[in-house]
């Protein structure tokens, strides 16, 4: 039947339709584009990030704090709204620039994004090409910040800033608790950003003055399903801390090698990594899950803005977390508003140079006033000590942001405090 | 003459008119396009030349690998490595890349072909050297580590050292893509091509015959590896930053794979075809995927009209178009 229909299609007849069904191809989704980038609003914001692929959970977290922004500003009394695109980089950094180059095509005054650095160096690119402002949400490498770029600011802390301010919480929750463990073994994923922080540990540690030396530091691959070895070898450290640099599958197995094991050391504290505080990290581990403490920048639980923003993401998506993926993803929002309101313009460099100039002292996350060095660097972001309590991250430290008192050292798995 | 009379001798003018005619207006593109088309022409290209040169060990001389992420990773890293350690060019730099990924080229077929791994054992082979490769760079600091490459990026345009907007990068891609069509369609042409194709077909009746299968095995896997080298160093210096989880990583060779799969394995515009369609599907899935705002959507449908493609045109796009269309290419 096919091969019949074909025959009666002449040679001319199938180019023009190869060159139609291609053209048509490239162009059908267009209309969909175009109406997307018209949606009302005194700024159009292009948000790229990686909402399939491996990095899709966090990408979509991400933008569950963008989804919530224009709601917050209202609650805010704040004169503004935001047009927001979403555009999917699949986690890949080819696919990230040219997504960037799409939302400018589309009319983005201003693009924010993209979790991961080697995406958001493509898209950066980008944005200096065509002049546009870059607000980076999260990314830790230097290098994004180092390039000389005009157009690109970030509001996130750099891998050695996350890094020195988790180890000085350390020394603080020490100070607060009045127990200081003597000995730490390091663990961490072998993937890009374990081995970052590792190396970046092992370089800053000594300058730190930390009060605990490493005894050990294990790495294990990233697609490892099995930790007993790794656990066990570092119960015979008998070290009385852990330092897990993991992710979140890592995670879940080295705490249930960990339970299994009955290894139970003074603390378990991250130096500025994920996974410990992550949603499906405490549903899955549950009683385990709670008194490990990570140390990251997260949201200041007594602001007024982080109450509404807790309250609009709580609404709108009931079954989900808030946690430091939104809250800087939200931030990046507030940044583009307030340079909006403050330029009145959408015009790049006037926007840019609102940006420059920009200090917002009323934000979500923990630290001083948003605001961007020479470089484009937000240096103001401190980190939060979050221990998981009742299965919710809970900040503890730094004391005046704390919701709740700190509890160190950690009960053991068997602790009645556990329920 | 005589070398150009045999790269066209088979073509009819059809088929001569309309390479001119694609030719001329892949030239003019980035006067007309958009910079979101060229992007797009920039990937259709580039997936088209990596096509290009897997085709060669796979589609001429019927080899599967599917860790030629190794070389393309490695020509990136060295000469982004080269340049940004010591200020080397890439043009320069490119020489180093080329001779690192053709000897590895060289180890991975000389432990397969000479030991008679093929098939899927031969593709296990493939994968396990572009992983190891992987770890060893996630732990060498002169390349960065795990923590990445990342070259100091500069908006002023300057083809020596491959610094500059997408336009210049176009350009490059372009001529790759174009070098490694004429390139392959000589090496097709010649004893050689016409070996590789003897033992694609019947290895042992080509040696039977007489034909140096282990040598032409491994003159195809150096060529392939070291036109993928260099499909690594511009896209090194396009995209300005290199991770070992993904200049590496087994997605990147499928990616490489694809386009040829599609278009018409063996062929020399099947290439060319498949990166069309893919990026073609690609883009199309993308902006559905973002404008219905359910994420992951695009990898559903993609697959699901790749399967579709692969069901109807088993032998891939090209073929079947180019019988329609009465473009003559020589269809090995």
């Amino acid at each position: 039947m096919l091969v019949a229909h074909h025959d009666r299609i002449s040679r001319r007849r199938l180019g023009a339709l190869a060159l139609a069904g291609a053209s048509g191809l490239l162009a059908a989704p267009m209309p969909l584009r175009y109406a997307f980038a018209q949606g009302g609003g005194d700024l159009r914001v292009a948000l790229l990030l990686p909402t399939s692929g491996l990095q899709a959970q966090i990408g979509q977290a991400c933008r569950r704090g963008a989804d919530v922004a224009n709601d917050v500003f209202a609650d805010m009394k704040m004169a503004v709204k935001l047009d927001i695109a979403n555009y999917d980089t699949e986690t890949k950094p080819d696919v990230a620039r040219t997504q960037a180059e799409k939302a400018i095509d589309a009319g983005a005054h201003v693009l924010v994004g993209a979790f991961d650095s080697g995406q958001t160096i493509a898209i950066a690119q980008v944005a200096e090409q065509h002049g546009i402002p870059l607000i980076v949400n999260i990314a830790a490498a230097p290098q994004i910040t180092e390039q000389g770029y005009r157009f690109v600011v970030r509001n996130f802390p750099t891998a050695p800033m996350l890094i020195t301010g988790a180890l000085a919480l350390h020394k603080e929750v020490f100070k607060v608790s009045g127990k200081t463990p003597k000995t730490a073994v390091l663990m961490s994923v072998n993937d890009t950003f374990g081995t970052a922080m590792v190396n970046g540990i092992k370089a800053l540690f000594p300058t730190l003055e930390m009060p605990y030396e490493i005894v050990e530091t294990i790495t294990y691959d990233a697609a490892a399903k099995d930790l007993s070895v790794e656990v066990g070898k570092a119960k015979a450290t008998k070290a009385e801390l852990l330092l897990p640099v993991c992710r979140l599958n890592d995670g879940k197995l080295l705490i249930q090698e960990m339970v299994k094991q009955r290894w139970e050391p003074m603390g378990v504290m991250n130096p500025g990594a994920p996974g410990l505080y992550e949603q499906d990290f405490l549903k899955t581990m549950g009683k385990y899950s709670d008194f490990l403490i990570s140390n990251v920048p997260w949201l200041d639980p007594r602001t007024a803005m982080t109450k509404a923003l807790e309250k609009r993401h709580a609404a709108k998506f009931p079954g989900d977390q808030l946690d430091i993926n939104g809250g800087f993803t939200f931030e990046a929002m507030l940044i583009a508003a307030m340079a909006w309101l403050a330029a009145k313009s959408t015009k790049p460099a006037a926007l840019m140079e609102a940006l420059r100039l920009e200090r917002i002292e009323q934000h979500v996350m923990v630290g001083g006033p948003i605001e961007f060095d020479a470089k484009g660097q937000n240096v103001n972001i401190k980190s939060a000590a979050v221990e998981n309590l009742k299965r919710k991250p809970t900040v503890v430290l730094p004391l005046d942001s704390g919701a709740a008192p700190l509890v160190f050292p950690m009960p053991g798995w068997t602790d009645k405090r556990r329920t | 003459m005589n070398a150009l009379r045999r790269l066209t001798g088979n073509c009819t003018p059809r088929t001569l008119w309309s390479l001119a005619a694609l030719l001329l207006l892949l030239l003019l593109a980035p006067a007309f396009l958009g910079k979101y088309w060229l992007s797009v022409l920039i990937l259709i290209l580039y997936f088209a030349y990596v096509g290009q040169a897997w085709n060669i060990v796979m589609g001429f001389a019927g080899q599967l690998s599917l860790g030629h992420a190794l070389y393309a990773g490695l020509g990136g890293y060295i000469a982004a490595g080269l340049f940004f350690h010591y200020g080397i060019g890439p043009w320069a730099g490119l020489f180093a890349a080329v001779a690192a990924a053709a000897l590895a080229g060289a180890i991975v077929g000389y432990l397969g072909f000479r030991f008679s791994l093929a098939g899927v054992y031969f593709a296990l082979l493939t994968i396990a050297f572009s992983e190891f490769t992987r770890i060893g760079f996630e732990h060498w600091s002169w390349a960065g580590g795990s923590g990445g490459l990342f070259l100091k990026v500069d908006a002023a345009s300057n083809l020596l050292d491959l610094r500059g907007g997408p336009v210049m990068f176009y350009y490059v891609i372009l001529a790759l893509a174009a070098g490694a069509l004429v390139l392959c369609r000589a090496l097709l042409e010649s004893r050689l091509g016409r070996y590789w194709l003897a033992i694609r077909e019947d290895a042992e009746a080509a040696q039977a015959v007489g034909v140096p299968v282990l040598r032409c095995k491994m003159l195809a896997m150096v060529i392939s590896a070291a036109l993928t080298a260099l499909a690594g160093v511009w896209n090194a210096f396009y995209y300005n930053n290199l991770f070992p989880e993904t200049a590496f990583a087994m997605s990147r060779s499928i990616e490489i794979t694809l386009a040829p799969i599609i278009g018409g394995l063996g062929t020399l515009f099947g290439p060319f075809v498949g990166a069309v369609v893919l990026t073609g599907l690609g883009e199309a899935f993308t902006d559905a995927g973002d404008a219905l705002g359910i994420p992951g959507i695009k990898q559903i449908f993609y697959g699901l009209a790749l399967l579709v493609i692969v069901m109807f045109r088993p032998a891939g796009v090209w073929p079947w178009l180019s019988a329609r269309l009465g473009l003559g290419e020589r269809t090995p």
